[in-house]
């Protein structure tokens, strides 16, 4: 069947994307983009990115900007998957969630009064193991926000690795966080991947931290 | 040897609806509900069934008259217990319930107590079977009469595992 990808530009739903190509044809991306930094649905510090990355996978994106506002976004969520349905051909959704029954619950509540399927092929993956698989796909991932003591400053802007996944497991060890994030304590950017026509190269970047919360965020990027 | 059928059409479901109950339960058998063949029901010591995606009714064509005569435990898991209502005389209506609701225990039972939280995610509910839970005075933990078989209508290994901890213990 024909599935669009609710894309963000991070690992799940790159991860999403890749088991779901084993089954499925993908059609199209789509982004909503969140002018609200604080929603539960959206925001992604660098979700700018998710335009270099379709171009790198040849997929078309279907982008839409939302204010964010607790009702408005889901209205704004379901308009985006009607476009992408109707011009796509999209017979089913595929969705990066793991853990939160928040967005499963509203990401189901929307394909079903679509009509389409829903697919959340990482649902109640262990985190390790989530992590883990990123390295498995060999996959360049980096983390473009910390939201959660005890991540400082130092985590922002590293690629996820062996050394990185052990810190984070001992960080979710001591501090009861989700060492993959997601109870939002990390946001990461794929900056490249086994089905990217050319990686993603920052070019400018800036960092914002205090007290256990901050953004790598990316300014200027290309292809290589 | 337990033994888990997946009622999952779509291959990619499985991820979703399958690996984690798998996870749960440990060493088991895994079959698709239209694989199932009656030596895996024969060496079966117990079964769950799974749930799929609120778009796949597919299970629903599938022959499940073999719970009529098995005498182990089975848990139908939301499609799963749509297909044990359907095979001890019951009947679905349709209801739609998709997130996390309240249940209250009307009848107690091995697997839960009091009242707790629980993800639902269908649009058929049951009526025909011995209730042991509620959810908004809906059936959603049943019993078949003189049969150790239980169903969930909610999905137990989102926010209740040890349901299935204590089914397969």
């Amino acid at each position: 069947m024909n599935v669009g990808v609710l894309f963000s530009g991070g690992k799940d739903s790159m991860l999403a994307l890749l088991r779901a190509r084993e089954e499925h044809k993908i059609a199209c991306l789509i982004t909503l983009v969140s002018l609200n930094k604080e929603s539960f649905m959206f925001h992604t510090p660098n979700i700018d990115v998710t335009t270099l990355q379709a171009e790198a996978l040849k997929l078309p994106l279907v982008r839409v900007v939302t204010k964010g506002e607790k009702e408005h976004e889901l209205k704004d969520l379901k308009a985006a998957l009607e476009q992408a349905k109707r011009k796509y051909k999209l017979q089913g959704i595929v969705t990066g969630a793991v853990r939160s029954t928040y967005q499963a619950t509203r990401i189901q509540q929307i394909c079903h009064e679509l009509n389409l399927w829903c697919f959340s092929p990482l649902w109640l993956l262990d985190q390790i193991e989530l992590l883990n698989e990123v390295l498995k796909r060999k996959m360049k991932v980096i983390i473009s926000g910390v939201f959660a003591e005890p991540l400082d400053k130092s985590y922002l802007g590293k690629q996820i690795d062996k050394a990185l996944i052990a810190k984070l497991a001992k960080a979710a060890a001591t501090h009861k966080i989700n060492p993959a994030g997601e109870g939002g304590e990390i946001e990461t950017t794929v900056l490249d991947m086994q089905l990217f026509k050319k990686p993603i190269v920052v070019k400018k970047s800036s960092t914002v931290y205090e007290n256990f919360a901050g953004t790598f965020t990316i300014h200027g990027a290309g292809a290589k | 040897m337990k033994l888990v059928i997946s009622t999952c059409a779509d291959p990619l479901s499985e991820s979703e609806f399958v690996a984690p109950i798998v996870k749960l339960v440990g060493e088991c058998v895994v079959r698709k509900c239209n694989k199932v063949k009656p030596e895996d029901i024969a060496q079966a010591d117990s079964i769950i069934i799974t749930g799929t995606a609120l778009a796949d009714f597919v299970y629903l064509k599938q022959k499940w008259d073999w719970l009529k005569t098995f005498k182990k435990p089975v848990l139908g898991i939301c499609a799963g217990m749509q297909v044990l209502a359907l095979a001890h005389g019951g009947k679905l209506v349709n209801q739609e319930r998709i997130g996390v609701h309240p249940v209250t225990v009307i009848e107690p039972n091995p697997f839960c107590e009091g009242d707790f939280s629980a993800y639902f995610l269908h649009t058929k509910g049951v009526e025909g079977l011995d209730v042991l839970a509620t959810s908004d005075n809906k059936p959603v933990m049943v019993k078949v009469k003189g049969k150790e078989q239980y169903g969930c209508l909610f999905h137990p290994e989102v926010l209740n595992e040890e349901i299935i901890k204590r089914f397969v213990a």
